[in-house]
């Protein structure tokens, strides 16, 4: 009997004991950021606004900051790369680089919300505080981020400024006695890996505008890409000993919001009244001959967001799209005529890409990336397929720690408010691909980018739209700046 | 009658003041009286005092007398994540610590020493999670707390002196807040829904011999249609801000039992739990405004829970032991923050006093330790590894009469 209490009374001991000693120790299996046998004292990016956190139409410090290339610097740095040091970005503070027209920021911002049904999105006349990056002064190197808004792939090379879009003069600063090229600042800077994304611009130009711009009437000709791409991998391989490459395709044009908004919004707004959407096909200026309802997504033109001010205004009797812009009526427009919804007074062609330039724009993306893919290959670096990324975000979305983020335009998350360019966790969705392909490819293991952490897209939700169909208006003008970045 | 009347009116107090929610396999709650608990709830074929209402009702017809039996368990789980590992990260996120108050109250009285009624308030579901409001899951959840009542009137009848019956039916309060944030704009919703919901209970204790006893009881389950209202902070037209409704099946659990007195002062039981947790597809929200609605989906599976446990009489003292182990009902796919659960094994320990003939005290302590849990693939994409456990502190009175 006593020995049976002494057993239950020891037994009682021990499992306190047991449980008062029990202290978890972190798990063994979390993810090790290391660089493997790989040693990154530098990192250099190149390319063009993607690369450079240009969003909403707008070069300014707050969204640099989640550049791409500065979050990919920073998990570099997690991982062992701590010579990096401070990632040199050109930084123009808050609110950004100014408007040249009028000399107020360019950034867009959700200006008014007094009509829910109808925010009002652009520049909203922000007094502009440095209108050169504020460390260009104290930075007597080139900068770790070259990326040049508005560079097409020619713009790696050139040393005149022809090709470096409207910033290179800013970051590139050959003026000054820095080297004059995004290459020669490579050289310079002898870094151990380079993010190498341009090519964007050689078909966004031209799809922007609507395939409609007399400047760029074209994508960048294949045989040309091909060759500058293969020129700029091979000669930056010989020029930098040693470096590592990572390079990325072009995505489609079909998959940014700034082509995917207000086209369904147009055809939701049509559907009751039963009329279809009249709009000029390629090459055409006067009586349009297109029309749609925007029921055959296969078939259907893509409308510019730049359409957006003029979508409201469907079914009146206006000519505002030639007034904003200056353009003269071409024969067989009638102003008089309801927009359109009239043969005669038609949505215009520089608003649009019809199935004739979306099959050039998809065309050219198509070949650029062959050609990309091919030089990956040969040149044995690393390639993100940022295409297929993003063609996936379209079909089905993404989701990140609980969130599905999707391409739509402002609610789907990954986009800033000109439609085209990502904002932060886009950047961070960016950046995490890069950062796949380059522990795939050189055998490091640098973590992901935490998305979750990345200031999500600022919307003021208090006062923001009701509905689904609801059209934001941005105002012509608004674009001259967005849209000047690929008139070179 | 007159006492009963007042002992009925402080069971409604208890129900009121005590918060309560927590953590079982799933969202389900096992401790619902101290004596069982320190067994490691294995009672089904004993079930000897007035939580018999919960473990199985045909206890009731061996008792002799009525009585009243009162407690609460106090439980302090304790949970970290390592984590998002699906994007690299390693960093380690403790869920805030809260202590959760469930209680079980029951009351039976012996019409004749054949039929046996009483009446039982216990809490068998619940849950509370709470994360740092700016952590890396926000998404996911912040807040959670899910409560439920089961107000269960029991009608108990001793055949013979070998077998006795019971059956209950299950009057059922459930509330759910739910915070977290939500994309595109970076707003907080917080969810507040309550409804209610019948079910019934069943069991059967039967005696072989002086030695040996076994029990087995069912309760189903209950659905749950509640409604409340979906707040958003800040506000805006873009969300199903307004009336919202969601509905929750409990699932349904049996116990299987076996006792046996290996000498007139100590008794061992084995039971054997059945949780129908696949009745837990999925968490959809209805949003009255635009018709809209969010799934996520559970899929949860059935599962058991193995119970041992035994106690040791020495004049007023009794000292229990119990062990449990508890399979996980959740996939590696949808295990989240918002419950994080894996298997457990429990280790129970408790003492019974009885301070006279009428009146004993029951404490019991359990620890419950979660096997570390390292997910991928998950659909919220948010991998990781979980380490949790639990410890419980369970008080009971017990009075005669």
């Amino acid at each position: 009997m006593t020995s049976i209490k002494n057993i239950l009374a020891l037994l009682t001991l021990l499992t306190a004991a047991l449980f008062v000693g029990c202290k978890d120790e972190a798990p063994t299996d979390l993810p090790k950021a290391s660089l493997g046998s790989v040693t990154i004292n530098k990192y250099v990016s190149v390319g063009n606004s993607l690369a450079a956190g240009y969003q909403s139409s707008g070069l300014y410090k707050s969204a640099q900051l989640y550049s791409y290339p500065n979050l990919i610097a920073g998990q570099l740095k997690l991982a062992g790369a701590t010579n990096i040091g401070t990632f040199e970005q050109p930084y123009w503070p808050d609110p950004g680089n100014p408007d040249p027209k009028t000399g107020k920021a360019a950034r867009y911002v959700i200006i008014s919300l007094a009509d829910p049904n109808n925010p009002v999105i652009g520049p909203k006349g922000e007094t502009v505080t440095a209108a050169a990056p504020e460390n260009a002064a104290t930075l007597l190197r080139p900068f770790d981020n070259l990326g040049l808004p508005g560079a097409p792939l020619a713009g790696f090379m050139d040393t005149v400024g022809t090709y470096q879009g409207g910033f290179g003069a800013a970051i590139i600063r050959g003026a000054s006695g820095f080297p004059k090229s995004q290459f020669r600042s490579v050289v310079a800077l002898q870094p151990q890996l380079v993010s190498f994304w341009l090519g964007n611009n050689d078909v966004l130009g031209y799809a922007t505008t609507g395939g409609a711009s007399p400047s760029i009437p074209a994508p960048t000709p294949v045989p040309t890409f091909t060759y500058l791409y293969t020129q700029a991998i091979d000669t930056l391989k010989k020029s930098v000993s040693g470096v590592k490459i990572v390079v990325a395709t072009i995505p489609n044009v079909t998959t940014i919001p700034f082509f995917t908004t207000i086209g369904p919004k147009i055809g939701a707004k049509l559907a009751p009244l039963g009329v279809s959407l009249y709009y000029q096909k390629k090459g055409e200026s006067g009586v349009a001959t297109g029309t749609t309802k925007f029921t055959n997504p296969a078939s259907d033109p893509l409308i510019c967001l730049t359409g957006s001010p003029y979508a409201a205004l469907i079914g009146t009797a206006t000519g505002k799209f030639y007034k904003d812009n200056g353009y003269p009526l071409a024969p067989g427009i009638d102003t008089t005529k309801p927009f359109g919804v009239h043969p005669q007074n038609p949505w215009p062609n520089a608003l649009t890409l019809d199935s004739a330039e979306i099959a050039i724009a998809a065309q050219a993306v198509n070949n650029f990336n062959n050609a990309i893919k091919t030089v990956a290959t040969s040149q044995g670096i690393a390639l993100v397929d940022i295409n297929a990324v993003f063609n996936d975000i379209k079909a089905n979305g993404k989701v990140i720690s609980g969130v599905k983020y999707t391409a739509d335009y402002i609610t789907g998350g990954l986009f800033s408010l000109d439609g085209v360019h990502p904002s932060n966790r886009g950047a961070g969705v960016v950046a995490n691909e890069f950062i796949k392909a380059i522990n795939a490819k050189y055998g490091t293991n640098v973590t992901a980018v935490d998305v979750s952490s990345l200031p999500a897209l600022n919307i003021p939700l208090g006062k923001y739209m009701t509905g689904t169909n609801v059209l934001p208006n941005i105002a012509p003008k608004s674009w001259d700046t967005f849209l000047k970045l690929w008139q070179n | 009658m007159k006492t009963l009347s007042l002992r009925f009116s402080t069971l409604a107090l208890c129900a009121v003041f005590f918060s309560t929610a927590s953590f079982g396999g799933g969202f389900q709650l096992n401790e619902h009286g101290s004596r069982a608990m320190a067994q490691g709830g294995a009672w089904a074929a004993r079930a000897y005092d007035a939580s018999a209402i919960y473990f199985n009702p045909a206890g009731l017809g061996f008792q002799k007398q009525g009585s009243v039996y009162l407690g609460t368990t106090l439980i302090m789980p304790s949970v970290t994540f390592y984590g998002p590992t699906n994007l690299g990260q390693s960093t380690k996120n403790e869920m805030a610590s809260q202590t959760f108050t469930p209680i079980n109250v029951y009351v039976t009285y012996p019409i004749t020493e054949q039929l046996h009624v009483g009446i039982g308030v216990n809490n068998p579901y619940g849950l509370g999670t709470e994360w740092p409001d700016n952590w890396t899951g926000r998404y996911i959840t912040q807040k959670v707390d899910l409560k439920s009542f089961y107000y269960t009137p029991t009608i108990a009848y001793k055949v013979n002196d070998q077998l006795s019956v019971g059956v209950g039916m299950n009057y059922v309060t459930g509330d759910v807040t739910i915070k977290r944030m939500v994309s595109p704009g970076d707003a907080q919703v917080a969810l507040d829904l309550s409804g209610t919901g019948t079910g019934f209970n069943a069991g059967a204790l039967y005696k072989l011999s002086e030695e040996l006893s076994i029990g087995a009881s069912y309760r189903t389950s209950v659905k749950i249609d509640a409604e409340g209202t979906a707040k958003f902070t800040p506000t805006s037209a873009l969300f199903p801000e307004g009336d919202a409704a969601a509905s929750l099946e409990l699932p349904a659990t049996a116990f299987v039992g076996v006792a046996y007195k290996a000498m007139p002062n100590l008794e061992f039981e084995a039971d054997y739990q059945y949780v129908g947790w696949s009745s837990y597809k999925e968490l959809k929200i209805d949003f009255k405004k635009n018709n809209s609605s969010s799934t996520s989906p559970k899929n949860y599976e059935n599962t058991f829970i193995l119970r041992f446990g035994g106690e040791y009489t020495m004049d007023a003292l009794q000292i229990r032991l119990g062990y449990l182990f508890d399979n996980n009902p959740v996939l590696d796919k949808y295990t989240e923050p918002l419950l994080p659960d894996a298997d457990r094994n429990g280790f129970n320990v408790g003492l019974g006093y009885k301070i006279n003939e009428n009146l004993s005290v029951d404490v019991s302590y359990l620890f419950l330790k979660f096997a570390e849990r390292s997910v991928t693939g998950t659909e919220t994409q948010f991998d990781g590894v979980y380490q949790s456990n639990a410890n419980l502190i369970g008080f009971n009175i017990g009075y005669n009469f």
